[in-house]
């Protein structure tokens, strides 16, 4: 399995995968027509024609025996600019009177566009089919080599949206609490048009003044913040990389929102430089095992690819690839990758 | 004769004792002694025109029978309301959200936080024996307060408004309170109230909060008393109604009850009162009025029958003229009750 920029005779993948994905993921429309304006954007950005800030680098996982698609990622250079982005910050407030000895303090919502100029680790999917092996560490982990990278590209900050939590009907309780009183409609319904990119409906509909928490019901103020549980996973992972929740949160379903400087990611900071050598003696991966595992990249932006090998492969300077493994990062020896374990180390 | 009158220190212990049969609640009218005889000294010193330095003048009349001496209600004036200090209230206004795009419109409604009404006229502190729930006397009692104002009109503004008390059971659960206030205050609505009564104001301005409050996301209960009168205060609301008062946008931050609002010129009081010098007399008949002293320190004001007419003097009954303290030739007003 390796890592590949997204190409143009990706469609009809993407397409299926956004099926698969349903409500939840907003970043994976089920509407060709926009995926493929997606795509567009996503092959300009690595083409380098499109101003910086109008970025969007995705990224597909491939099965190197079918050179089929299991899953893709994406990274946003700053996101915010071309459409308007928003959070509720959850901010403090303190209620006191010394007089008649009240201390009170409650959290209030304010809307915001502070994270606006940010990078963000964007949608990430991945087959049902291709749910083992690493594959879900290595799609993930893999953009944090890329911005290592190319952090000329980014911003000093990146965030991850994280979805809030909803119950097994989909139903949210935050969302019940607050948004359907100003959009009425349903969340999913919701989801689907911010998916699509049309926001315009988020400035005009939502709510400008702050939220008193307290005013909202005893179910939607306990998931202010917390994820759907099945991006409990997601979130950890982000964590381990040094991401913490930034008090900001999704305005439709309260999930947080998880932020970090770059330079600051575990995998951007251990990262290093090797010469590439080439040998086929060197050990073979172990996919069953969670550690000795590194990611290599190739450095190189069009063409860009990453693939796991085994940390014996590395030696000081030298990281030691079979043919095939050169092969598939489109490296020769003499050439220089870039490296790192795919998980932290206490992990 | 029933008499409206400036309270005095002597009428301590009639009022407590009103306050505790009536059980209404009064914020403006503290049960305990020390502070309920500090209003009354407030009282004093705006009746004698003496508060320089002390801030804006209020005012505390009582009722009373002139032939048992019984006092049988309360009622007041803040010549401003707030008294030097914010006057609180919710406004509720309405915020359209739109999408042309998506073919929704809404008006959202949304209490804002409000001193827009500081510093106008308020009617306060009315208390009234229930069994002159349905006389004169509560006619008597609450429109004596805009006699007073006509006669004194420099001291007063000419926007008059009345806080109406909100929706609260027996037991002093009140909807609005626990679904605004109390989230913040931490306290319940009574506890609330009493503080209102005791403390000063400030701790109004440090616990209330400071942001708009989306009305829909209230529970029902609580939003559908926004600018609801207590039934209790069904009959003052008519009277206030007659007088030319109408709702207003601001409620009362606390439980939501309505402020009524008018222009004292318009009210039915002041738009009809006649000035003229008392003409005591033993032969008179006639229609009911309010008849009022003109005296700043030693108002009275009662209701006696009078034929109105032209000329300069009127008649007025020998009863009255005592009652209200005049001789002949003195200054007075009358309006029709």
């Amino acid at each position: 399995m390796y890592i590949r920029p997204i190409q143009r005779t990706d469609l009809d993948s993407l397409c299926l995968m956004a099926k698969h994905s349903g409500v939840g993921v907003t970043s994976l429309p089920d509407n060709r027509q926009k995926m493929a304006a997606k795509l567009d954007q996503a092959l300009a950005s690595f083409e380098k024609s499109l101003p910086l800030t109008e970025r969007v680098y995705l990224f597909a996982l491939v099965d190197e025996s079918t050179e089929e698609l299991a899953g893709i990622c994406a990274l946003e250079s700053s996101i915010g600019h071309g459409d308007v982005w928003y959070n509720y910050h959850v901010g403090k407030s303190v209620h006191a009177s010394r007089e008649i000895g009240v201390h009170k303090i409650t959290q209030t919502l304010y809307l915001s566009n502070d994270l606006t100029g940010c990078s963000e680790i964007a949608t990430l999917f991945l087959m049902p089919n291709f749910r083992n092996n690493q594959n879900g560490h290595l799609l993930s982990r893999s953009r944090y080599l890329f911005l290592a990278e190319f952090p000329e590209l980014f911003g000093d900050e990146i965030i991850a949206e994280m979805r809030g939590y909803s119950d097994e009907d989909g139903n949210s309780p935050f969302w019940e609490s607050l948004g359907r009183h100003f959009f009425q409609m349903e969340f999913s319904d919701a989801d689907y048009l911010t998916g699509l990119g049309n926001k315009v409906f988020i400035a005009e509909l939502m709510p400008k003044f702050p939220i008193h928490v307290p005013m909202l019901t005893a179910e939607a103020q306990a998931v202010i913040g917390r994820v759907h549980p099945q991006t409990e996973p997601a979130l950890a992972m982000l964590k381990s990389e040094g991401f913490e929740f930034n008090h900001y949160i999704d305005i439709f379903d309260g999930g947080p929102s998880v932020g970090t400087k770059i330079k600051n990611i575990r995998a951007v900071r251990e990262s290093k430089t090797y010469q590439v050598g080439i040998s086929d003696q060197t050990p073979a991966p172990d996919f069953g095992v969670k550690h000795g595992l590194l990611m290599v990249s190739n450095r190189q932006l069009g063409e860009y690819r990453v693939l796991l090998v085994d940390q014996g492969a590395a030696g000081d300077d030298t990281l030691w690839l079979k043919p095939a493994q050169a092969n598939i990062l489109h490296v020769r020896a003499g050439d220089t990758v870039r490296a790192v374990s795919l998980r932290p180390k206490e992990l | 004769m029933l008499l409206v009158r400036p309270s005095t220190f002597s009428d301590l212990a009639g009022i407590e004792r009103l306050l505790d049969d009536t059980d209404a609640r009064v914020t403006t009218l503290p049960k305990e002694r020390d502070k309920l005889s500090e209003k009354i000294s407030e009282s004093d010193d705006g009746f004698r025109g003496d508060t320089d330095g002390e801030g804006p003048s209020s005012f505390l009349f009582v009722l009373q029978d002139t032939d048992s001496n019984e006092l049988y209600g309360t009622s007041g004036i803040d010549a401003e309301a707030g008294c030097g200090y914010p006057f609180f209230n919710y406004r509720l206004d309405e915020i359209v959200h739109a999408s042309h795009h998506l073919n929704i419109s809404s008006k959202v409604p949304v209490l804002f936080l409000s001193h827009e009404l500081t510093g106008r006229t308020l009617l306060r502190s009315f208390t009234i024996d229930p069994a002159l729930t349905k006389s004169d006397g509560f006619d008597l009692l609450s429109r004596a307060r805009l006699m007073y104002i006509a006669a004194n009109s420099d001291r007063f503004h000419q926007e008059v408004i009345a806080e109406i008390q909100g929706i609260f059971d027996e037991k002093g659960a009140c909807p609005f309170w626990d679904a605004v206030g109390r989230k913040f205050f931490d306290m319940d609505f009574l506890t609330a109230d009493y503080y209102c009564s005791m403390k000063s104001k400030t701790f109004m301005s440090e616990l209330i909060p400071q942001h708009p409050v989306y009305v829909p996301l209230l529970p029902p209960e609580a939003s559908a008393t926004i600018g609801q009168n207590h039934p209790a205060a069904n009959r003052t609301c008519q009277l206030l109604y007659r007088e030319g008062f109408h709702q207003s946008k601001f409620i009362d931050p606390f439980d939501g009850g309505p402020v009524l609002k008018a222009q004292l010129r318009y009210t039915h009081t002041i738009s009809n009162i006649r000035f003229k010098t008392a003409r005591p007399s033993d032969v008179v008949g006639g229609m009911k009025y309010l008849i009022s002293n003109q005296s700043n320190q030693d108002f009275r004001c009662v209701i006696g029958t009078l034929v109105d007419g032209i000329g300069d003097s009127i008649r007025i009954s020998l009863d009255v003229a005592d009652a209200l303290n005049v001789q002949a030739g003195d200054d007075i007003a009358y309006s029709p009750l």
